[in-house]
């Protein structure tokens, strides 16, 4: 299944600028793991220890994955999935 | 020297070697506030203000900074940067600077911070450009006069919020009364507690509002809410969160944080605060705390012909979010090479939206002019590499959590093994007291604690403080002054300082004039005012104001609110805001247009030196030395 990932400045130096790219993946893990493979070295920024990174939030269209079943998030044909940095603290 | 309870030597205060002297009397005009806290942090520093008579030929408020080893200094804060001699007061000038545009977006109107925010900043600014200019000329240089504005001040406090108001295609439309004042933080108990909730992750937010009974999904959509309270100022909250709560006890809530590892704040009351042990002596230190260290006569480069009183001072900043940056970045204002530490990949704040050329405006707003290094500080290389660059520096600066420095082998006394002379740097939450720990040291939390919060939310009929970063700006300027009054003791004394600042410590300058048994007197007439075409800002200061303006508006303003209120609404409703603002401002009565949409700011005539037009409207370096 193909999903859409919208890709934020700091990681479009791996996507060669391109600001969306379709990747194949049945679960957030899984779309990333792709991505990793089509743009080595994404991975290492979204993810550590298994958890996404405190500063990093992903949306799968408009909801926090982090409120839904995390990387495991299921997803389904017209996701799409958007990477943001977090804002928290001053 | 004094040794506190922990066995660190406190130092007397910083300048006791030098002095100052300037027109800083008590009086009716709008500099008061600014003399007020003048006076305050100069007496904090040793500086043993003394009150001179201004200078007719000359407007706003000068002051001469001294020592044996200088020319006097001579430092003159402006009302307007562009020299006008136009009435104005804290009131009317966070009116013209956007303050009350930002503060509105989440108190449901353009409205006031009831604290005199304006004149704290630029009191902390003007004596950091003076202690600037003293440094540069012990380095070779001439420096004898700095200028700055109130209003220039002002700008600057909304710099980051001006940026993202201005960032072309993606630019941020968020009007006063943009979201609902009511469904935001802080919230309130069954039994009528105010509280501030803080965490920095999502997961103890998620188990509270579980426990609390709202579903995940919902959560989310809060959690994305609360999130936008430190980026634009608004935490627009789905009503279910407030309900919630609204049924618990403030010892249920308690229980249910602790459970789950939010952290919960009720807002304390200036009264209480007032109570507190620690605060008398943080009185008496100021906003700083500066702590004696070895020192070493190794020198600085010497200051190149044409260049800014800091030019060839490297400061090495490991910062993130507001405060901190903002500290950076005004020490590269006066001429600093400032070298940002990020992790590796860049900081990720650098994306936030909105953004122009792929950068973020409101990231851009505060790092534009530092040398970026990515380091993974955590590792031994990354470690190493830091050694070496704090080896030639003059200042090393950061924000981390508490005892994160240690943890890292890069606490003051690491850095001193390194570079003896170094200046270091911590702007931290609760400073070195470290009152309100174990809370999180961020701006909401610190406004719950420290009675700024209150003030605030009765001032602005709000049910606390402003989701605008009160306390990080604050936080940034003062801790930047510190650094630029440890330098200067550095290049006196050859004593290496560390200076540790807080947003407490911003808090307690803020509300420093509220503790004072004779606090300052009601204004006679104060307010917003709907006109023809826009708001106005008024501040009648003294009966004859009062009475200049009743005559210029042909209206009977004896009577008090509301009657006053309904008879000036009537009055100016013939006439727009900005010709109000002339038309009054030439009676000498302090009015400003109200700016609510920020892009406007750079139209004003009399903020136009300093702003800068260009991808983004951004903010100009805040002094002009000659």
């Amino acid at each position: 299944m193909s999903i859409s990932v919208i890709v934020p400045t700091l990681l479009r130096t791996f996507t060669q600028d391109k600001k969306r790219v379709e990747v194949q993946g049945n679960t957030v893990l899984e779309v990333i793991e792709h991505l990793e493979r089509d743009y080595p070295g994404v991975k290492e920024r979204l993810i550590g220890d298994g958890q996404v990174h405190r500063f990093v939030n992903i949306y799968v269209n408009d909801d926090d994955i982090r409120f839904a079943d995390n990387l495991a998030t299921a997803l389904k044909p017209g996701d799409a999935i958007t990477i943001l940095p977090a804002v928290a603290g001053g | 020297m004094a040794c506190n309870h922990s066995g660190v030597c406190l130092m007397s205060p910083l300048l006791q070697d030098c002095s100052l002297s300037g027109s800083f009397a008590p009086s009716a005009t709008g500099f008061a506030p600014l003399a007020a806290s003048l006076r305050y942090q100069a007496t904090a520093l040793g500086l043993e203000p003394r009150i001179t008579p201004g200078d007719p030929a000359q407007q706003g408020l000068g002051f001469t900074l001294c020592h044996p080893d200088l020319q006097p200094v001579q430092a003159q804060v402006h009302a307007w940067p562009d020299g006008s001699a136009q009435a104005f007061s804290e009131h009317t000038l966070q009116a013209a600077c956007g303050l009350m545009s930002v503060h509105g977006r989440a108190s449901g109107k353009a409205q006031g911070l009831g604290l005199d925010y304006v004149a704290n900043l630029s009191a902390s600014l003007a004596l950091q450009g003076a202690f600037a200019a003293a440094l540069g000329q012990l380095r070779g240089g001439e420096f004898r006069q700095v200028q700055s504005s109130m209003a220039a001040a002002g700008v600057l406090g909304i710099g980051q919020y001006l940026a993202g108001a201005t960032a072309g295609a993606e630019a941020e439309h968020l009007l006063p009364g943009a979201t609902c004042a009511k469904q935001r933080p802080p919230f309130v108990s069954a039994d009528g507690v105010h509280f501030e909730l803080e965490t920095l992750d999502a997961e103890p937010w998620r188990r509270f509002w579980s426990a609390v009974g709202i579903d995940g999904e919902a959560a989310g959509q809060g959690w994305k809410a609360f999130l936008l309270r430190y980026a634009k100022a608004i935490a627009p909250m789905p009503p279910a969160f407030r309900q919630a709560l609204s049924r618990l006890s403030m010892a249920r809530i308690e229980a249910l944080c602790a459970l789950n590892g939010m952290a919960v704040c009720p807002l304390r009351s200036l009264q209480q605060r007032a109570a507190d042990t620690d605060l008398s002596r943080q009185r008496q230190q100021g906003p700083w705390s500066f702590t004696a260290g070895l020192g070493s006569d190794a020198g600085w480069p010497a200051l190149a012909k044409g260049g800014l009183p800091l030019s060839g001072l490297t400061v090495i900043e490991s910062c993130r979010r507001i405060q901190g940056p903002l500290a950076g970045h005004l020490l590269a204002m006066l001429g600093a090479e400032v070298v940002r530490i990020e992790l590796p990949g860049g900081d990720p704040l650098r994306s936030m939206a909105p953004c122009v050329d792929g950068v973020s405006v409101r990231f851009d707003a505060l790092n534009r002019l530092k040398q970026v290094r990515e380091l993974d500080i955590k590792s031994a290389a990354g470690r190493e590499e830091l050694y070496e660059r704090v080896r030639n520096a003059a200042v090393f600066l950061h924000n981390w959590a508490p005892g994160k420095a240690a943890e890292l082998g890069l606490d003051r006394a690491d850095l001193a093994r390194v570079n003896p002379g170094l200046v270091y740097a911590y702007a931290g939450g609760w400073g070195h007291d470290r009152p309100g720990e174990p809370l999180p040291g961020t701006d909401f939390m610190v406004q719950a604690w420290s009675g700024v919060g209150e003030r605030i939310g009765q001032a602005s009929a709000t049910p606390g403080g402003s989701l605008f970063t009160v306390l990080d700006v604050l936080g940034g300027v003062v801790a930047a002054q510190g650094v630029s009054a440890a330098l200067l003791q550095r290049a006196l004394s050859g004593q290496a300082v560390r200076v540790d600042s807080s947003l407490l410590g911003a808090a307690n300058l803020l509300c420093e004039p509220l503790l004072h048994a004779a606090s300052a007197p009601d204004p006679v007439l104060k307010g917003v005012y709907p006109t023809r075409d826009g708001l106005l800002a008024i501040d009648c200061q003294t009966p004859e104001q009062l009475q200049r303006l009743a005559q210029m508006l042909d209206c009977d303003l004896s009577a008090g609110p509301p009657g006053q209120d309904a008879a000036l609404r009537s009055a100016l409703a013939s006439q727009s805001a900005a010709t109000w603002q002339q038309v009054l401002g030439d009676a000498d009565i302090p009015t400003s247009v109200v700016v609510q949409d920020l892009s406007q700011l750079a139209e004003d005539g009399r903020l136009k030196t300093c702003l800068s037009v260009n991808t983004y409207t951004s903010v100009n370096a805040h002094w002009s030395f000659r």
